[in-house]
């Protein structure tokens, strides 16, 4: 017990539960309508009683974020590669990406729809690509180029290739930028797929299930969908983590004084 | 306009690279290990922001000889180094490394390097940062880790194998950055300013092992310093170099025979020293 009191994940799912027991307690207490924000046990509930129907939704949704962070990722890094093995090709690109990367995406959701279908899966997908394509990009391009001249130095005086200062030098240093962008994507695609998903594609998806639960005053329904949205996020995460762990066991260790 | 580069500025007698420090017994017979001819390097040439950084600058280093280059700031001390490496192109003259050209000795891997900053890859620990040249040029497995160990052994870190740099000192990055250059045995080292970052007391202790890693592998090594003492300290020579356009002012030949905490002390090392100053009094003022 005392040792997984101790564990990393023990301080903030503790801190978790509190929130939800102190949600629910002083919803209890003050008796708060129902439509402004339900008890967690209600959102749980609605959980229960939808299940099958959110439960598809989620899954219609999660083919969207997934499909679309992997689209946008493998964009987002063979896009880094290009530029950094091409200085041409990156004083063309990647300034127009650093000032491509203020437009607002989402806001595009509407016109995506014009150019995809209206009803189709593919718009609210290319939200994605372009949304997680621009942090992917933008770090990696930084991480494989932002090392350290020395170093660089040292690989020539090896009479090392680009291919073997790409793969001992410049992929290693990008790791860490890498990795802060894909955490950071998986968050992103959750909000850009459902958000896009307001403006149309598949009427069974998690949006249109929150939109339409919201415009019925369902709103426990509404904050149901949610919680499946935040659980992909978050597993996407947790994923995204472990894989950090895998690709450099050291750094990601956090233990580097 | 080229004879300055050679002129000393105290008026003895130039070096003609074979000094007493040396161990090169018959230095005549031997190829050089560094031959710099008429080099000149400009920096955007043409355009406004043109920098002439080294102005007919000739230089050799007898096999086994240890030469530092000294001088202000600016004097392109780093850039001659880096010209020998073959990592910058001079704009004129030519350089020679073992009698081949110096892109040639960089391409056989003629030379090891080290930087003022030890610039080890933090994803691999100490054995496999040394390891890398190796890795590049194709040697086994068990060669590779067999050489690693000797090295550290050799800088006397052979206790932080697994370990990563991160765990480590300054200083002992940076020994760490000495052994990866020596790990392939290149009869050459060049050397930019690689215990600038360290603190005194690491700083001689350094220069110590320095030494008497030179004395054991009999490289010939080309160092980059600010510091007089440690120039005087660790060289058969000392090369002073003055600024805008970068010049050789004056070459002094040390001769304090085999160093040791006493060397410190002694007399002799005090006149070196002065000697060296003046040198460099002179190419500032």
């Amino acid at each position: 017990m005392s040792r997984v009191l101790r564990s990393p994940a023990a301080a903030p799912v503790l801190a978790g539960i509190g929130i939800l027991v102190v949600w629910e307690l002083l919803l209890r207490v003050f008796t708060a309508e129902n439509f402004i924000l339900p008890r967690p046990s209600a959102i749980v509930g609605a959980l229960v009683d939808n299940w099958s129907e959110v439960f598809a939704a989620a899954r219609v949704t999660g083919f969207v974020i997934v499909s679309g962070l992997i689209a946008g990722v493998v964009v987002g890094v063979v896009a880094a590669a290009v530029v950094t093995l091409f200085r041409t090709a990156n004083e063309a690109i990647t300034p127009l990406a650093v000032a491509l990367n203020a437009v607002p995406i989402i806001a595009l959701a509407p016109i995506f729809n014009n150019w995809f279908g209206l009803t189709s899966p593919r718009s609210n997908q290319m939200i994605v690509v372009v949304l997680v394509f621009f942090p992917v990009f933008i770090n990696t391009s930084r991480g494989l180029t932002q090392v350290e001249r020395s170093q660089i130095e040292l690989m020539e005086s090896y009479a090392a290739s680009r291919w073997e200062i790409l793969r001992h030098v410049r992929i290693p240093n990008a790791l860490p930028f890498f990795f802060t962008a894909l955490k950071l994507s998986t968050s992103l695609a959750v909000i850009a797929a459902i958000v896009a998903e307001y403006f149309g594609g598949r009427q069974d998806a998690l949006g249109p299930f929150i939109t339409a639960s919201a415009g019925l005053a369902r709103y426990d329904d509404a904050w149901a969908a949610v919680v499946a949205g935040s659980f992909i996020g978050g597993v996407l995460y947790a994923l995204a983590s472990v894989g950090e762990r895998i690709a450099m066991p050291v750094r990601s260790r956090g233990g580097r004084s | 306009m080229t004879e300055s580069a050679t002129t000393p500025v105290d008026g003895s007698a130039a070096s003609d690279g074979v000094t007493t420090g040396s161990r090169s017994g018959d230095a005549a017979t031997e190829v050089l290990a560094v031959d710099v001819r008429d080099v000149s390097q400009r920096f955007h040439a043409g355009r406004p922001n043109e920098v002439h950084a080294l102005d007919h600058i000739d230089l050799t280093a007898e096999p086994g000889e240890f030469i530092t280059l000294i001088g202000p700031s600016g004097c392109g001390k780093s850039t001659l180094l880096r010209i020998i490496a073959a990592l910058v192109d001079p704009t004129d003259g030519e350089v020679s490394v073992h009698g081949k050209t110096a892109d040639q000795a960089r391409i056989d891997q003629d030379y090891g390097m080290a930087f003022q900053k030890a610039g080890l890859f933090d994803w691999r620990t100490v054995a496999k940062n040394i390891e890398l040249p190796l890795e590049l040029m194709g040697w086994s497995k068990p060669d590779r880790t067999a050489k690693a160990r000797e090295m550290l052994e050799l800088v006397r870190l052979d206790e932080f194998v697994e370990h990563y740099p991160a765990e480590l000192s300054g200083g002992m990055q940076q020994r760490v950055a000495i052994a990866r250059s020596l790990a392939f045995d290149p009869s050459l080292l060049l050397m930019d300013e690689p215990f600038g970052a360290l603190d005194e007391m690491t700083r001689e202790h350094m220069q110590d092992q320095l030494l008497r890693i030179w004395t054991e592998t009999e490289t010939t090594i080309v160092f980059v310093t600010h510091s007089v003492p440690e120039a005087v300290y660790l060289s058969t020579r000392v090369v002073v170099m003055s600024p805008r356009p970068g010049r050789i002012a004056a070459e002094i030949p040390i001769d304090l025979g085999a160093r040791s905490a006493e060397t410190r002390d002694d007399p002799a090392f005090f006149d070196a020293v002065t000697e060296v100053r003046r040198a460099l009094r002179a190419v500032e003022g």
